[in-house]
């Protein structure tokens, strides 16, 4: 009953999300200007038919920035979880599965890297890397990649000690195939809610890098360099910040949505 | 007869919204030990539930009696007045009746306060003795999570009585103890119960259990209790089919 | 003729700086076709002597022996060529995800014979249309006597079974003693019977150990042993099990 309420929400809430994102990657069709044009007759013009967002300091279409910008931030998003999500799952399972020293060792330094919040970290080491996409990528991936490997690491442990897998010692099963084939599947929807979870923090990480000019540089178009350059004439141009920031807003509040209502899914 | 003390009359009970129990008619009399006997998912633990007021436990229908007055459709609180007090409720895991991190002694004082009494130290040092808890001190000093599972089982048999329940129920409490220990307890709980007069409902999966300790049996099947009647009489002449296969699955050790 | 033999085999644990011997100086024989059980409460080292056997625990001291060869140190893995372990717990000894055909065939490392399994399906009394089930959609008597029938399918020569009924009711349990008994009489299983159940044990097993804390108490053929204990302990137990059974 519970779960049938959730499971449309589930539906209504990915299809929106599943929205955003072909909106996105097709933003060369929805487009309505190029995002890069830059046109000395019309800086800072108010929204209007041909540039229903306005247009910034340079008479860049802001609706255009927008679309390109967000294909950046979804894409970027995308694969910095899906990285962070691999590399964290195998460590996980690895350090779950065997235990001992290796174990030890990979625990206590996501423990040190989880003592730093999330963001100074990420601002240290995308300024040692002098910015780009992807020396943003890195630093946020560095503190990243903890939250998976301490999830599947505990859920692995779990497992392990089930009668399941020593069923499958005693057929003769070896390591990498109790793994691969018992262990990773029964860890996958735990640690696949938390990558849901993640989209939306790894995204207003990756905005705030770019606003702080420590991720992507322009011209090319993302969210937070967007509003990082159009603060500067905000009470003339107020739209230039406006759009991009509820287009952040709006993204993340959907994606965390979603993966709040895929947990809930699970836990009802 | 006896006197009545117990009457459930045609009850039914939902449990998660799926019908558990049917139709059940059960009296239970003064200072008896019934024993009521199924195998899991049967309903026998749902009937001890309903008379509780446990949430999930609904009563879709019927009525239950208490000494000819009906507790089944009275407010929680007035309820509160019979629970504890006059009917008592021992779990199958002693660790659930109590804080496992506070004092004895204050949750000893505290229940009995709830209910508009003051702590007999005499009566509980009395209980104690039967139930072959030394040093009463002592335990009552310590915490829950520090003794062991038939210790604490036994203190939950104390709680009960300090109340002086005229009706104790007792879902599966020895089966998560070990042979000796179940033994034990139940010669206990029934010394105690010989000294108070109290009537004793026992759910068991276990019918060897039954057998040594009830003075009638009740046979739980499928949500209705299939045979009901003298310990001796179930046992050597029983009625109905399930009955009987029963008897025969159960290990037996006694025809040696 | 000896299939499995265990010498002097003792196993200690370290619980809060405390060392706390598991098992001390064991030594047990299984013969050929026969279902020896174990009985004990819970901390006897039942259980734990049954992880030694099988390799799950590497014992301190003694001598596995196998057939005349000896086997300390062998883990689950070669251990699983001539011993298979049945839990306690039915639904927790198959993957959640995997359908039932998969798990079973595990058990024949790499060798897939269904007509085999068809047939070891039909002595344990199950269907095979259960295979294409998952572990969650079985009863707990389906789901133990798929774990026996998965042991068998491996070809091991040993079935351990750890209180494999204390998880069921007493009708199902009386189905997998029914099948351990038959298996038995037509020569196809030697087992050790870990239970708690002492009338249990009397309905399967020819010959019973009795454990206590670690330690065997008591040793010998079942019927003499319940019907004339010895030790203080074994009277107790038997006592105490006659009081709760009819």
């Amino acid at each position: 009953m519970k779960k049938k309420k959730i499971k449309a929400k589930i539906i209504v809430v990915s299809a929106i999300a599943i929205m955003l994102i072909l909106v996105t990657v097709f933003a060369d069709f929805f487009a309505p200007n190029d995002p890069y044009t830059t046109s000395a007759s019309s800086i800072r013009l108010a929204p209007c038919l041909k540039y229903p967002f306005g247009t910034d300091n340079l008479g860049r279409c802001v609706l255009s920035r927008v679309l390109y910008g967000g294909r950046t931030t979804i894409a970027a998003t995308f694969a910095l979880v899906f990285i962070s999500f691999a590399i964290g799952a195998i460590v996980g399972m690895l350090c779950g599965y065997y235990g001992g020293i290796f174990d030890k060792l990979l625990m206590r330094i996501a423990d040190i890297l989880l003592a730093f919040p999330q963001m100074v970290v990420a601002i240290v080491v995308a300024g040692i890397l002098n910015g780009g996409l992807g020396g943003a990528m890195i630093a946020l991936g560095i503190t990243m990649w903890v939250s998976f490997a301490r999830l599947s690491r505990s859920h692995t442990y779990s497992l392990k000690n089930q009668d399941f897998i020593k069923a499958a010692l005693f057929a003769g099963k070896s390591d990498l195939y109790i793994i691969a084939v018992h262990i990773f599947p029964n860890i996958l929807p735990p640690v696949l809610t938390n990558a849901l979870t993640q989209i939306g923090t790894t995204m207003i990480g990756l905005s705030g890098l770019s606003f702080l000019g420590l991720g992507v540089v322009p011209p090319a178009a993302e969210w937070g360099s967007m509003i990082s350059e159009a603060r500067a004439y905000i009470q003339i141009a107020p739209w230039a910040v406006l759009y991009p920031a509820l287009a952040t807003v709006f993204t993340i509040i959907v994606f965390n949505y979603l993966g709040d209502v895929v947990m809930d899914y699970r836990e009802a | 007869m006896d006197e009545k003390l117990l009457e459930i009359k045609n009850l039914s009970v939902a449990y998660d919204e799926s019908l558990v129990i049917k139709n059940v008619n059960l009296d239970i009399y003064k200072g008896e030990v019934f024993c009521l006997v199924g195998e899991s998912g049967s309903g026998k633990s749902t009937l001890i539930k309903s008379i509780c007021r446990n949430k999930y436990a609904k009563i879709t229908g019927g009525e239950i009696f208490f000494r000819e007055q009906c507790i089944s459709d009275i407010k929680d609180k007035e309820m509160a007045s019979f629970l504890g007090c006059r009917i008592g409720l021992i779990q199958q895991n002693p660790e659930g009746a109590f804080n496992p991190l506070r004092k004895l002694s204050d949750q000893f004082n505290e229940t009995v306060k709830s209910h508009g009494k003051k702590l007999d130290k005499e009566k509980l040092n009395r209980i104690f003795s039967t139930l072959n808890l030394k040093d009463m001190d002592r335990i009552l000093k310590s915490r829950p999570y520090e003794l062991s599972g038939g210790m604490n089982q036994r203190i939950a048999i104390a709680a009960s009585f300090i109340l002086e329940p005229e009706l104790l129920l007792c879902d599966e409490i020895t089966s998560a103890l070990d042979v000796t220990t179940a033994i034990a307890v139940t010669d206990e709980l029934l010394r105690l119960k010989n000294d108070m007069n109290v009537a004793i409902v026992l759910v068991t999966h276990n019918l060897g259990i039954a057998a040594n300790i009830a003075d009638r049996i009740g046979i739980m099947y499928k949500g209705e209790i299939v045979e009901i009647g003298a310990t001796s009489k179930v046992l050597e002449n029983p009625q109905h089919e399930y009955t009987k296969r029963l008897l025969q699955d159960v290990p037996k050790l006694k025809a040696i | 003729m000896t299939i499995l033999e265990g010498k002097n085999l003792s196993k200690k644990f370290i619980d809060k700086d405390k060392e706390i011997a598991a098992l001390s100086d064991i030594s047990f024989t299984l013969e050929e076709g026969e279902i020896l059980g174990i009985v004990g409460e819970s901390g006897s080292g039942k259980s734990t002597l049954l992880k030694v056997i099988s390799g799950l625990v590497v014992p301190d001291e003694g001598q596995l022996i196998f057939k005349g060869n000896e086997y300390n140190g062998q883990k689950a893995r070669d251990t699983g060529r001539f011993l298979q372990y049945i839990f306690q717990n039915p639904l927790s000894s198959f993957d959640p995800r995997l359908s039932m055909e998969k798990s079973v065939l595990e058990s024949g490392r790499g060798k897939k014979d269904l007509v085999r399994l068809y047939g070891i399906l039909e002595e344990v009394g199950l269907n095979k249309e259960l295979l294409q089930r998952k572990p969650s959609e079985l009863s707990g008597g389906q789901c133990q006597r798929m774990s026996i029938a998965r042991a068998l399918y491996s070809g091991a020569d040993i079935l351990l079974c750890d209180e494999i009924t204390s998880a069921l009711d007493v009708s199902t349990q009386a189905q997998i003693t029914k099948i351990l008994h038959n298996l038995k009489d037509n020569g196809k299983l030697s087992a050790i019977f870990v239970s708690h159940d002492i009338a249990l044990v009397r309905m399967l097993c020819d010959r019973v150990i009795v454990m206590k804390d670690g330690k065997c108490v008591e040793q010998g053929i079942c019927e003499d042993l319940i019907s004339n204990p010895h030790e203080e302990y074994t009277k107790k137990l038997v006592e105490s099990a006659v009081r709760q059974s009819i």
